[in-house]
């Protein structure tokens, strides 16, 4: 097992990457709310532009604030190293942009954020970086779609809004036979109820704005290098392991191999597309980290009691949750319970949910997940209303269907407002019989 | 760089410049189970500050090939050899750990094409727990958490970090799990010519330094203290640091290295 850290995840969550600074001994991490840093001497800042001493330069690069943020990340999903950024999809366009070049493909699992679908399917395309869309846990579709082109597979260990869990050691053991790495999106699970990387996964990207964050209040994302993946053996990857131009040919395999993506995304991407996470950012999101482990606990206890709940209600029509029915993967990879998000339909499709959703005074209607706060979304009219019928129907998204990220509410208060929703509901159902007569 | 060593391919860090065997030479050597890259903050330094660089990984280390060396008497004249296919002629020796004990072999042959040593958080022998030896033969990567475990020093226990961003203790972790750390280990412990090679060197003069670390647990700082005394100089301590002195404190470290062997270049 690959190990980063021998603290405990509540200990690293509150302790790893700082210890109060000698000056004022802040007890908190200090905000370093600047953009630059001033050198000792002109031979410091020519060592630290060479990359011949560490330290800090320019905040889109670095920030101290931030790297505190990103050593305590690396450091719960066991990581070699890791680079915060403005937002979760910032993290996966910098990690694209650094296994990929014009004239590669991706392999992605189709179930996946729609905007992360767009990212693949279009945005990518411009570069001319081609995706191929599979069942990920169908391992033949997986091997049959890797190309001689292909740089990663990609997937999400808890997909988004259709809640498949990615058998991740069958993926890693599929992507490994042909030299591919494992990029996974791991921001429904948290670090606290799996870590991708001690399942095979290569590289590991989240959302910070979401559970680890946990208060809607900041948004960002982190790439974690799992160090483990030899991108030299794999032959597929020039940008790690032929000469870098820029940095008087630096070869980052050579210089800093199980962290030769993280200093690559650190010396290309954060200097040449400048996604910063911003020092504020980091500390309120710092402030969320702390927490985790603890609010994980609730919310995913929630979510088990709304599960059950929902699946007694009559306005109910189906509910979904990975622990429903779980299949051995899914107890495998989360022994804690498989996140707290759940989706449901409630009798009377679309409209009947509209007035669901409509009718609620606790939860939020809104474009988000992971807040403390209970979240309520219809995602065919709102964050996959881009994606054809097609795509949505790959994407396990039915017209009805209600995304519910569950708070850390006291949950009978979410049960009533709940109750609210379906009442409005099934008035709504009752209507549509009435009209059709049946 | 790769160069042939034994006819084996052997990689060589340069610090990111093209090799000159006709500047004065630094020769970094990494510890038990480890490899270059331990050496990449100050490799670079001195790569771009007017020195030829030489950091190999030793042979079946990360990206070098061939069958692993059983003693550290070996891994010296392997040094040597290694220098001879490079060209090299003077060369400043730095050892990490086990890679001082290469140095203090090495040295003996390099005779006059020797312009100094360093050594950094190291001693003249380095006995290993047979516990550990036999953990490693078993289950490398629980032998390499238990060394870093052990080797790194509160502040780097605590995530602290010399590079903005990453984890020391990852980084190690994935090197020494798959390196040849049991026979390294067991060199080190088979190893016992340390304090009188060391004494050598110093009636022959060569020019010396030695680097601590205050909370080196692996190679305690007394031991450092006694290496200091055979090799004829004092030992300095950077303080709040464990025995991976050179990927804890790049900085401080290079700052003693570079104004060792400036002083002695001068």
């Amino acid at each position: 097992m690959s190990k980063s850290s021998f603290l405990g995840a509540d200990t690293i969550a509150l302790h790893s990457g700082y210890q109060p600074e000698s000056d004022h001994g802040s007890r908190a991490v200090p905000i370093y709310q600047t953009t630059s840093y001033v050198f000792d001497s002109v031979d410091e800042a020519s060592a630290l532009f060479n990359v011949e001493q560490g330290g800090h330069i320019y905040s889109r690069i670095t920030n101290p604030t931030v790297a505190v943020l990103e050593q305590r990340l690396a450091a719960l999903e066991g990581g070699a190293g890791a680079i915060c950024t403005a937002s979760g999809m910032s993290a996966l366009f910098v990690t694209f942009f650094s296994l990929c070049s014009a004239g590669d493909h991706i392999v992605s699992a189709a179930q996946i954020y729609g905007s992360t679908v767009t990212l693949l399917k279009h945005t990518l395309k411009r570069f001319n970086i081609d995706c191929t869309f599979v069942d990920i846990n169908d391992q033949d579709a997986l091997a049959g779609a890797i190309q001689d082109n292909t740089k990663l597979v990609f997937c999400e260990s808890i997909g988004n809004p259709g809640l498949a869990v990615s058998n991740l050691p069958a993926i890693a053991d599929t992507a490994h036979q042909q030299g591919i790495p494992v990029v996974v999106d791991a921001t429904f699970a948290t670090p606290y109820l799996n870590n991708p990387i001690q399942h095979g996964a290569d590289v590991v990207v989240h959302s910070v704005t979401k559970w680890i964050g946990g208060h809607g209040v900041a948004v960002g994302g982190v790439v974690i290098d799992g160090g483990n993946f030899d991108w030299l053996k794999s032959g597929r990857f020039p940008t790690l392991t032929q000469p870098y131009e820029p940095f008087h040919g630096m070869n980052f395999w050579e210089e800093f191999g199980p962290a030769a993506l993280a200093m690559r995304i650190r010396c290309e991407s954060m200097r040449d597309i400048g996604a910063a996470m911003t020092p504020h950012n980091a500390f309120l999101l710092l402030q969320g980290l702390e927490t985790l482990n603890l609010r994980m606990q609730q919310h995913v206890t929630n979510a088990q009691a709304m599960v059950a709940w929902l699946q007694q209600q009559d306005a109910v029509a189906w509910v979904n949750h990975p622990d429903i029915n779980a299949d051995a993967h899914t107890k495998t990879l989360f022994p804690k319970g498989a996140g707290s998000m759940l989706t449901f339909g409630v009798k009377g499709g679309r409209d009947a949910g509209a007035a669901f959703i409509n009718a609620l005074q606790l939860s939020s209607n809104l474009a988000n997940v992971g807040d403390s706060r209970t979240l309520v979304l219809h995602p065919g009219s709102t964050t996959h209303s881009r994606l054809s019928e097609t795509d949505l129907v790959a994407a396990g998204i039915s017209a009805d269907l209600i995304r519910v990220s569950v708070g850390i509410e006291t949950v009978k208060d979410i049960q009533a407002d709940f109750g609210l929703g379906l009442r409005a509901a099934a008035k709504v159902a009752t209507a549509q019989l009435a009209q059709t007569g049946t | 760089m790769y160069i042939t060593v034994d006819n084996q391919h052997t990689f060589v860090a340069t610090g990111g410049k093209p090799f000159n065997p006709n500047l004065p030479t630094v020769v970094l050597l990494h510890g038990s189970g480890t490899d270059h890259r331990g050496w990449a903050l100050q490799a670079r330094w001195f790569a771009f500050h007017g020195y030829s660089v030489f950091a190999p990984d030793m042979p079946a280390h990360s990206l070098s090939a061939g069958e692993a060396l059983t003693s550290i008497e070996a891994m010296g004249a392997w040094l040597v050899r290694a220098l001879d296919a490079a060209k090299v002629s003077n060369v400043h020796l730095i050892g990490h750990s086990q890679g001082f004990l290469v140095a203090l072999e090495a040295a003996v042959l390099l005779s006059k094409r020797l312009l100094s040593v360093t050594a950094m958080a190291t001693a003249s022998a380095i006995p290993v727990n047979p516990a550990l030896i036999e953990t490693a033969q078993k289950d490398p990567a629980l032998a390499a958490q238990m060394m870093l475990q052990w080797g790194f020093g509160n502040r780097h226990q605590y995530g602290a970090s010399a590079v903005p961003g990453m984890q020391p203790i990852g980084i190690g972790q994935r090197i020494m799990a798959n390196n040849p750390l049991a026979i390294d280990l067991a060199a080190c412990n088979a190893y016992t010519a340390g304090s009188k090679r060391a004494q050598q060197l110093a009636s022959e003069g060569c020019a010396s330094c030695v680097i601590l670390a205050a909370q080196d647990r692996m190679t305690p700082k007394k031991e450092g203290f006694k290496l200091a005394q055979d090799l004829g100089t004092h030992a300095q301590v950077i303080a709040d640091t464990g025995h991976m002195l050179p990927m804890e404190a790049p900085k401080q470290s290079l700052s003693i290295m570079k104004t060792f062997i400036q002083t002695l270049e001068k």
